[in-house]
């Protein structure tokens, strides 16, 4: 089995791993690198807990043998945070019950992330769009779309809830 | 199991490499789910994603999109609206930013709601094979396939005249879900009769289905209920059972698909 | 913390005092750091660098003997570790209720001479790489006598059915009885005084849990010979007791460790997946792991039951209901698991909230060639409401009556004599019915209004 020295921009950094030509992104991120933030729920593309930005755009990690991207860019949700603050799609998570067991966090906040890169202001249906590969099984997706909105209302300059609760 | 993947930088090794063997990757949106999940002999594979196979041309009305162009990349140009419905209906963001054009046109049904859009749109194929490029109308593809060793470049197509594409699709879900029925439609009415129609149903049957007689049904004919609804008797369909619907609800909604496809209500 | 809705305490007025300040109010979940940073630590999420993987050989017949198993392919794939078949278990019965009495044992760990559903497993492989394992378990040969399978729970109890288990019958006994009994009044004499017979059929399918993470452990070998497990059990006891059992050692020798699930539902409290793991960990000194796919998630793990519910109704033409016959089938698929306690409950749950004076149910706890079912939120109740609530609705239609004057009518009142011999105490079904009329809007007369659960104006 040939393997095959592959080099990531992973969460800004330079990273190097030796794949195996059966090793996928989410193999490499879970097993290499020990960011296990991206989850594998299914290994068919059809959850969306592997959901990771590739060059910029969501993806879902399982599915990509990573030696076919080498050289690209790749960030996950442990990129996210700056030290302990939470950046604004996780403190809006937070701050409106969006999680439940958490499984579907990390993919979720990722596609979130993804649309919020995109689009600043989107509507409650774009956002439905942008999760609808994201399964929450505990049901959750109400407070989940209200978190994103909230998130882009706070880039947007809108405080978040959680700045208002403080009493 | 995967013993080598090769991610070559020209069409024309990517071509070498099927002429050796391997087998061709895409996005990998339908066939590494079967790699993940299940046993199998040794396989080698070759990545198209550097193989120079992407990008979108649209020369007055002549739109050539390159084979490892992903849905995404569709989706975002403004240029191929008339498609947006029908990417949008294809799985989801995280899905459609790896599956690939010329995938889509390989999938098993209920999957391929782009072929048939394609197939609508009487789309050709540019091929490498052993005698060099050639093209290929899909619709023959559609039914006789191609080579192993034979590679999907682009794919050509002329654009719809304006609202004359119709796409619709019938799923479980709103987003995100194989399809029930899938209409896709390219038809112009003049002075209140139909004047050209092309006609492809998706998501009923094993594979895609021209469907000729509703067309010929519909040509010439006022496009109202009455004609969509003996078009819709007009051909012998076997729709299939799967995890989506039972061949039965298929077969008992397509009159229904079709009629919102082409009326709208 | 700010209050989000006021408690309502208009019915109960005095009953509660406190001055609450958590409930009503919102209150940060303590996990909820670790979700959106992805530093929550599933029972996956931990990488050691000499862990093996285990995947299992599965049947590919609803029923049948077999007669030979061939592990020969298996074992000359490069990598694979060890095979296990059932003689590597050992204690090989897999029995969840028996902790509690609960019997006969039914369920091998891995199939000895026969399956009873597809998806069974027969045999586990290990090896160092997943992909090792699963083409080591594609190469598992199984040669089958295929029997006569039985799919359907009616089908199952008719005279003449082929019978699947060991035990003699195709239902669980009840302490000598063919099906778990309420008796209460006399249906009979209910049906003759009704003013009208109403029946209905209620079927429900198999419901998967699909928790987003699928059900796994990694097992580690301790350098003190216990056996660390990393599981995400919803019950790490019944992991413990039951993995105990299996491998006839002292529930000390084993540590589980668990408590985050990527999603439940019920759906990960049987304990499949560990024994066999703790059995490659054990034969090869090195961590292990076993997880489902997808698909085994889909197809072989603990279902919610199917069920069949027949209902019979004597009802007055004012809608009193005076009599409530239920027969009651429970498709517990292949083995018991948790389905004889979820008739068990189905049982207790008939006749559902109403004060009915005459009351029989049968309800039955049926062994077909299905994937075993099991527990899943409110198993054995949940599909039973489905059934007479359902019902509750054809009656109202066939009345031409108002279904929640009817509901209320029949609602069971403190100081009711239920069906199963115990005082009603604490009901709110009337309130409960006025609140939710309010809210939509609904009207209702002012003899419904004044119905109390705390008393029967009407006797």
């Amino acid at each position: 089995m040939p393997s095959r020295i592959v080099t990531l921009k992973l969460n800004g950094a330079e990273r190097e791993l030796i794949a195996r030509p059966s090793t996928t992104l989410l193999d490499a991120l879970r097993e290499t690198f020990g960011l296990t933030g991206a989850k594998r729920g299914c290994a068919q593309g059809g959850c969306g807990s592997c959901t990771v930005l590739l060059d910029g755009r969501p993806v879902v990690s399982c599915l990509i043998p990573v030696v076919t991207v080498d050289g690209s860019t790749v960030d996950t949700i442990e990129g996210l945070a700056d030290g302990d603050r939470l950046d604004d799609v996780q403190q809006a998570f937070v701050d409106h019950f969006a999680t439940q067991c958490g499984f579907c966090t990390p993919g979720m906040i990722m596609s979130a992330t993804a649309l919020l890169d995109r689009k600043p202001d989107p509507t409650r249906q774009e956002v439905t769009e942008a999760i609808c590969g994201n399964v929450c099984r505990c049901t959750g997706y109400e407070p989940i779309i209200t978190a994103v909105l909230a998130a882009a209302e706070h880039r947007r300059g809108v405080p978040l809830a959680s700045a208002e609760a403080e009493v | 199991m995967v013993i080598s993947v090769q991610t070559p930088d020209s069409a024309e090794a990517a071509h070498a490499a099927l002429q050796a063997g391997a087998v061709p990757l895409g996005g990998g949106t339908h066939l590494m789910t079967r790699l993940n999940d299940r046993a199998g002999g040794d396989l080698r594979l070759v990545s198209l994603r550097r193989a120079g196979l992407s990008g979108i041309g649209v020369d007055g009305a002549t739109v050539t999109l390159g084979a490892a162009t992903t849905l995404a990349d569709l989706e975002d140009d403004a240029r191929l609206s008339y498609l947006s419905g029908c990417v949008r209906s294809i799985a989801s963001p995280p899905v459609r930013n790896l599956a690939t054009v010329a995938g889509n046109l390989f999938v098993p049904q209920p999957y391929g709601d782009l072929a048939a859009a394609l197939l609508a749109l009487d789309a050709e194929l540019d091929v490498l094979g052993a005698g060099g490029a050639r093209r290929e109308p899909l619709e023959q593809v559609v039914t006789g396939g191609l080579r192993a060793d034979d590679l999907v470049t682009a794919v050509r197509f002329t654009a719809p005249a304006q609202s004359a594409f119709r796409f619709y699709k019938a799923a479980r879900r709103r987003l995100n879900s194989g399809s029930i029925v899938t209409v896709a439609a390219r038809i112009t009415v003049e002075d209140g009769l139909v004047g050209d129609v092309r006609l492809v149903l998706g998501g009923l049957a094993r594979r895609l289905v021209r469907a000729t007689g509703a067309e010929r049904v519909l040509l010439g004919a006022p496009l109202n209920a009455e004609t969509v609804a003996r078009a819709a008797e007009a051909d012998a369909i076997e729709p299939v059972d799967d995890a989506y619907a039972s061949a039965w609800y298929r077969a008992r909604v397509y009159p229904v698909h079709l009629r919102r496809a082409l009326l709208g209500a | 913390m700010a209050r989000l809705t006021p408690i309502d305490n208009a019915y109960f007025d005095g009953e509660r005092t406190g001055d609450f300040t958590v409930i009503g109010s919102a209150v940060q979940r303590s996990d909820a750091r670790g979700h959106v940073t992805g530093r929550t630590v599933f029972f996956e999420d931990m990488s050691l660098p000499d862990m093996t993987h285990v995947k299992i050989h599965r049947s590919t017949r609803h029923h049948a003997r077999i007669n030979r198993v061939d592990v020969s392919g298996a074992l000359e794939v490069p990598g694979v570790l060890r095979v296990i078949t059932h003689e590597d278990v050992p204690n090989n019965w897999y029995v969840v209720l028996r902790l509690i009495g609960v019997g006969p044992d039914d369920e091998p760990v891995l199939a000895e001479d026969r399956v009873l559903y597809r998806g069974e497993p027969i045999v586990a492989v290990v090896a160092e790489t997943e992909d090792a394992a699963r083409e080591g378990a594609a190469r598992v040969v199984v040669d089958y006598t295929d029997l006569p399978a039985v799919l359907d729970v009616e089908e199952a109890l008719a005279d003449g059915a082929p019978i699947i288990k060991q035990a003699g019958t195709n239902h669980f006994v009840y302490e000598g009885h063919h099906c778990r009994r309420v008796r209460f009044g006399d249906v009979e004499r209910g049906f003759a005084e009704a003013d009208r017979i109403i029946e209905g059929r209620y079927s429900s399918s198999p419901i998967e849990h699909a928790p987003t993470e699928p059900t796994g452990c990694i097992v580690v070998p301790q350098g003190d010979g216990r056996l660390r497990i990393h599981t995400n059990t919803q019950a790490a006891f019944f992991t413990l007791d039951n993995t105990a059992l299996i491998l006839g050692v002292p529930p000390t020798s084993l540590r589980v460790v668990g408590g985050t699930v990527g999603g439940g539902f019920g759906g990960k409290v049987d304990v499949i997946v560990e024994p066999l793991a703790c059995i490659a960990a054990m034969l090869t000194g090195r961590p292990a792991k076993y997880v489902y796919s997808r698909a085994e998630e889909m197809q072989v793990s603990s279902t919610r039951a199917a069920e069949r519910i027949v209902i019979k109704d004597g009802v007055m033409d004012d809608g009193r209901i005076v009599a409530r016959k239920i027969t009651l089938y429970v498709d517990a698929g292949a083995y018991s698991r948790h389905s004889p306690y979820g008739t068990t409950k189905a049982a207790a749950h008939m006749p559902g909230p109403y004060t009915i004076p005459n009351v029989h149910v049968d309800a039955y706890c049926v062994y077909t060639n299905r994937t075993p079912s099991s527990a899943m939120r409110g198993f054995g109740v949940t599909i039973g409401d489905f059934a007479l609530e359902s019902h509750m609705d054809r009656i109202a239609r066939e009345l031409g009556m108002d279904p929640l004057r009817l509901r209320l009518k029949n609602a069971y009142r403190d100081g009711d004599m239920k069906a199963h011999r115990k005082i009603a105490s604490g009901t709110a079904l009337v309130e409960v019915i006025q609140s939710a009329a309010d809210l939509v809007g609904h009207d209702l007369p002012p003899e419904y209004r004044a119905m109390s659960s705390a008393e029967r104006a009407e006797g």
